[in-house]
């Protein structure tokens, strides 16, 4: 009896050594992982872009997956429906018509809705859907935005199978469909018309396809995720939901990730040199001189845009076309035409004047990014050009008192002050944009400011004056940074200091997007573009405004009016030569697709007119009877196809999903901000630190 | 072996510290704000509630449900958010038409939006004293990705809170967002068939 009681005893003790230990390890090994997670979320680190805080959180939660500790939130995702694109692009010399066949397949045995997020250039002009269920097809029609969503509500709810096609930004729309079988798909098939792009020479189409490696299908969680809907419409549906939210589809295995093919006809209108797909495999097909068939090897849907390029052979590419159309009593004429490159002379000696933002709202990912910009902008430096680089938060502070001359010594020294450069403090525009902006002796022939910041400022009018005020030679270009930068003023502020406004949405893209804007910046440029025709058109500056010309670029027009006249004339200022030129509008193709792409451009024009405008109830009246009349979708009008008879018996739910690619990264805000902080987290584990400490210590003591 | 009991006691200690500091911090500065914002109502410059501030109240928040009064400074970054809801700067400007959007962190300023029902009424004043009161018309949660919830319907005067979902998880950089939805008064009884509570 003795031995047993000793030897439960030493169990007993042993035990206890062990748990006392374990918890030991567990503590420190706790603690540690909270001193990175303190660490990483501090304010000052809290404004990282999202990208590297999601990565980080993500790979601190793998660590953590075995202990408990945190709970993971993803017990919501569910196997979303998938969809499945296939792309038929018909182009034709200068136009191409794309048909994005969308087939959503619902894999689970519930009634689903599906939604999907995806991108499509800027300039495409929406105007056809057709809804595909079984044998039956039904034609979308054009309606305005509230009644098609309502009506989209009430089909769906009513059990009928429909489909709603919207525009949420010009480069970025959604296709929703309600009442997918279980088991089966419906296919949705949207039709947009486009120009091909040109430029020196070469050819271009290009099919977005952004889905940034972030959000790679087929990892851990697929780019959809489970959403539950609290429909405050009152339409049942969906507000039965919030009730069960504990009985949610359980999590299932993803399956396999939406897929994409992509299929061209290229009917060229001249001898092809070379067709290259730029950055995907494809395989070409020869028809004869003119025409091409090209394929996508591989269906992936892959991290890059799909960019289609041709060229000419013997560079015997058009300098002019021109393509007319008769509509409802109305001409239409889309008109191309590229100044010849005589024009082109030695570019002039610049000053090139940096501003980057230091405020405290800069700190993280954003002045990084700032930083890279910077040391790319020195790359594009030429000897005979002179620079400075201005840095403001609170105060100001320069690399040099003036603009150097951009040797290799002050590009160094530039250098050593882009590394020294802090994010802190207050956001004090005006002295910076003061600086920046006075001219001093030395006159160069073009003076361009590109102006690198988040835009957190308030009194942006007192900047626009500033601006406006102290112009003269100079142009300001402004680069947004950072994860929701404010682009309304930056927008603005590029108008009123006559350049352009960029984007730069991540650390990637830097190269790229400043390669553009030094693009822009490097090409000399045809401004005050004047045309002159006789008879009644319609082509003022209510309308259509033709904007600047860089060599190299055709210039486009879209022209509507009741006869055409027989000639145009098109002039124009290159530096202090004038440039005119008289075409012919007499002959010309026929193409249905000119009314189009004139309703498209006029949308564009008229919602920059409405984005200016604060009473601007009269211009989206315009925008929507443009729409109206042309079948297009914009951001007052969608496409909606309904389904006349109801399929989904009432009593079964329907299930709602979010099916997002990656919107694109130029987009106004890509993401949600962040919101949450490490309190409750730090508390707990404090918390629990706190109660092993007293247990450890009662024991030893 | 004596040491670690006290390590853990100090580990622990600075982590309630610091957890105790964010708040404390959400609290404290909200005080001194309504000191900044008082003072920029008179005139029309922007107060910093504090010299080294990067941010400045744009905007008061009141929702008499839930007994809030907050003051919304401009912003999303960590550094704001901290302090109090950030306004997003690309959105429409508080009680204007369009759709403004203002975000906080779900457990400080923005943990009464669990509670916050459909029908609420949350009033929004500028420091230029004009306001405008919004009826809670929709709750959801949404993906981070899906930004639709962030576009501008200019046609309506709308209201946007955003906060992260869910309230009580300790993870930091979740995907699901909690998107409360307002529309303006007149616009709000005109167009829905929910009724008003007396």
């Amino acid at each position: 009896m003795k031995t047993l009681r000793g030897d439960l005893g030493t169990t007993l003790l042993q035990s206890l050594l062990r748990c006392t230990a374990t918890s030991v390890y567990i503590g420190l090994a706790i603690s540690s992982l909270l001193m990175v997670v303190v660490f990483f979320s501090t304010p000052a680190q809290a404004e990282i872009s999202e990208i590297e805080l999601g990565e980080r959180v993500r790979a601190l939660s793998d660590i953590e997956s075995g202990q408990l500790v945190f709970k993971s939130a993803d017990d919501h995702y569910v196997l979303s429906p998938r969809v499945n694109t296939d792309v038929d692009i018909q182009i034709t010399g200068l136009l191409a018509r794309i048909k994005v066949s969308q087939t959503f397949s619902n894999p689970t045995a519930q009634w689903q809705e599906g939604i999907y997020v995806f991108p499509l250039p800027e300039t495409a002009a929406v105007d056809h859907l057709t809804m595909r269920v079984g044998e039956r097809i039904i034609v979308g029609e054009i309606k305005e935005k509230v009644a098609a969503r309502k009506e989209y509500q009430q089909a769906k709810s009513a059990g009928k199978q429909t489909s709603l096609v919207e525009q949420q930004r010009p480069n970025m729309f959604t296709s929703s469909v309600a009442n997918i079988a279980p088991h089966d798909d419906i296919t949705i098939v949207i039709e947009y018309q486009q120009r091909v792009n040109q430029k020196q020479g070469e050819f271009n189409l290009r099919y977005p396809l952004a889905i940034t490696p972030r959000y790679i299908p087929g990892k851990a969680l697929s780019p959809s995720a489970e959403i539950r809907h609290f429909d405050g419409h009152g339409w049942a549906v969906n507000t039965d939901q919030v009730e069960d939210a504990s009985q949610l589809t359980p999590p299932l295995t993803p399956s396999s990730s939406n897929k994409t093919s992509i299929s061209i006809t290229l009917a060229a209108g001249f001898n092809l040199q070379e067709v290259t797909s730029l950055y995907h495999q494809v395989s070409l097909l020869e028809i004869d001189d003119t025409t091409r068939e090209i394929e996508l090897v591989s269906d992936d849907a892959s991290a890059r845009d799909f960019v289609l390029a041709w060229q000419a052979k013997d560079l015997q590419s058009p300098q002019a076309a021109l393509f007319k159309q008769r509509k409802n009593g109305q001409d239409y004429a889309l008109l191309m035409l590229t100044p010849p490159k005589t024009l082109e002379k030695e570019t002039m000696s610049r000053e090139l004047v940096f501003i980057v933002d230091t405020s405290g709202s800069m700190d993280g990912g954003s002045m990084e990014q700032a930083k890279k910009a910077l040391q790319y902008g020195l790359t594009q430096l030429r000897p005979q050009d002179s620079f400075n680089i201005i840095r403001f938060s609170h105060d100001v502070g320069s690399v040099f008192s003036d603009a150097r001359r951009a040797t290799r010594t002050n590009i160094d020294i530039a250098h050593d002050y882009i590394d020294w450069l802090r994010a802190d403090g207050g956001t004090e525009m005006a002295p910076a944009l003061k600086m920046a902006l006075q001219n001093k002796a030395e006159k160069s022939e073009l003076r361009q400011i590109v102006f690198l910041t988040d835009g957190s400022v308030g009194n942006e009018d007192a900047l626009f004056s500033i601006i406006e005020n102290n112009l003269g030679n100079s142009r300001l270009f402004t680069v947004g940074i950072g994860s929701a930068p404010n682009s309304h003023f930056m927008r603005r502020a590029a108008r009123f200091g006559r350049g352009s406004h960029h984007y730069i949405g991540s650390t990637d893209e830097v190269s790229h997007k400043m390669k553009s804007l030094f693009n822009t910046l490097s090409s000399p440029v045809l401004t005050d573009i004047k045309l002159k025709m006789d008879g009644r058109y319609e082509l003022d500056s209510r309308t259509q405004r033709v904007a600047d010309l860089y060599i190299g670029e055709p210039l486009l027009l879209t022209l509507k009016a009741e006869s055409l006249a027989d000639e145009i004339i098109i002039s124009g200022r290159f530096g202090s030569e004038t440039w005119q030129q008289t075409m012919s509008l007499k002959s010309g193709a026929e193409s249905q697709a000119v009314s189009v792409l004139w309703a498209r451009r006029s949308i564009e024009t008229l919602m920059d007119e409405y984005r200016r405008e604060t009473d601007n109830e009269a211009i989206k009246q315009d925008i929507i009877d443009v729409a109206l009349a042309h079948h297009l979708v914009s951001k007052f009008t969608s496409l909606l196809a309904v389904d006349k008879t109801p399929v989904r018996p009432q009593e079964d739910p329907l299930n709602s999903q979010v099916i997002a690619l990656n919107p694109p990264a130029n987009s106004v805000m890509n993401q949600f901000p962040q919101t949450a902080t490490s309190a409750r987290l730090q508390l707990l584990i404090g918390l629990f630190l706190l109660l092993s400490a007293l247990v450890l210590r009662w024991k030893q003591g | 072996m004596r040491v670690i009991p006290i390590v853990l006691l100090i580990i622990a200690i600075g982590l309630l510290a610091n957890g105790s500091y964010i708040h404390v911090k959400a609290q404290l500065a909200q005080w001194l704000i309504s000191h900044a914002w008082l003072q920029s109502t008179d005139g029309n410059s922007q107060i910093k509630p504090w010299p080294w501030a990067d941010t400045w109240p744009v905007a008061k928040l009141s929702v008499a449900d839930h007994d809030i009064e907050q003051y919304v400074l401009a912003g999303v970054s960590g550094e704001s958010l901290a302090f109090g809801p950030g306004y997003v700067f690309s959105s429409a400007r508080p009680t204007e038409r369009g759709n403004t959007i203002i975000a906080a962190h779900r457990d400080t300023h923005f943990t009464f939006l669990q509670e916050i029902q459909r029908g609420q009424i949350i009033k929004v004043q500028t420091r230029e004293g004009r306001s405008r009161d919004y009826v809670v018309e929709e709750l959801r949660i949404v993906d981070k990705t899906d930004v639709s919830w962030l576009e501008d319907s200019s046609a309506l005067h709308q209201l946007t809170l955003v906060t992260c979902y869910p309230f009580y998880s300790l993870e930091l950089g979740g995907r699901l967002r909690y998107v409360v939805r307002a529309v303006s008064l007149p616009q709000y009884q005109a167009e829905s068939p929910v009724k008003l509570p007396a």
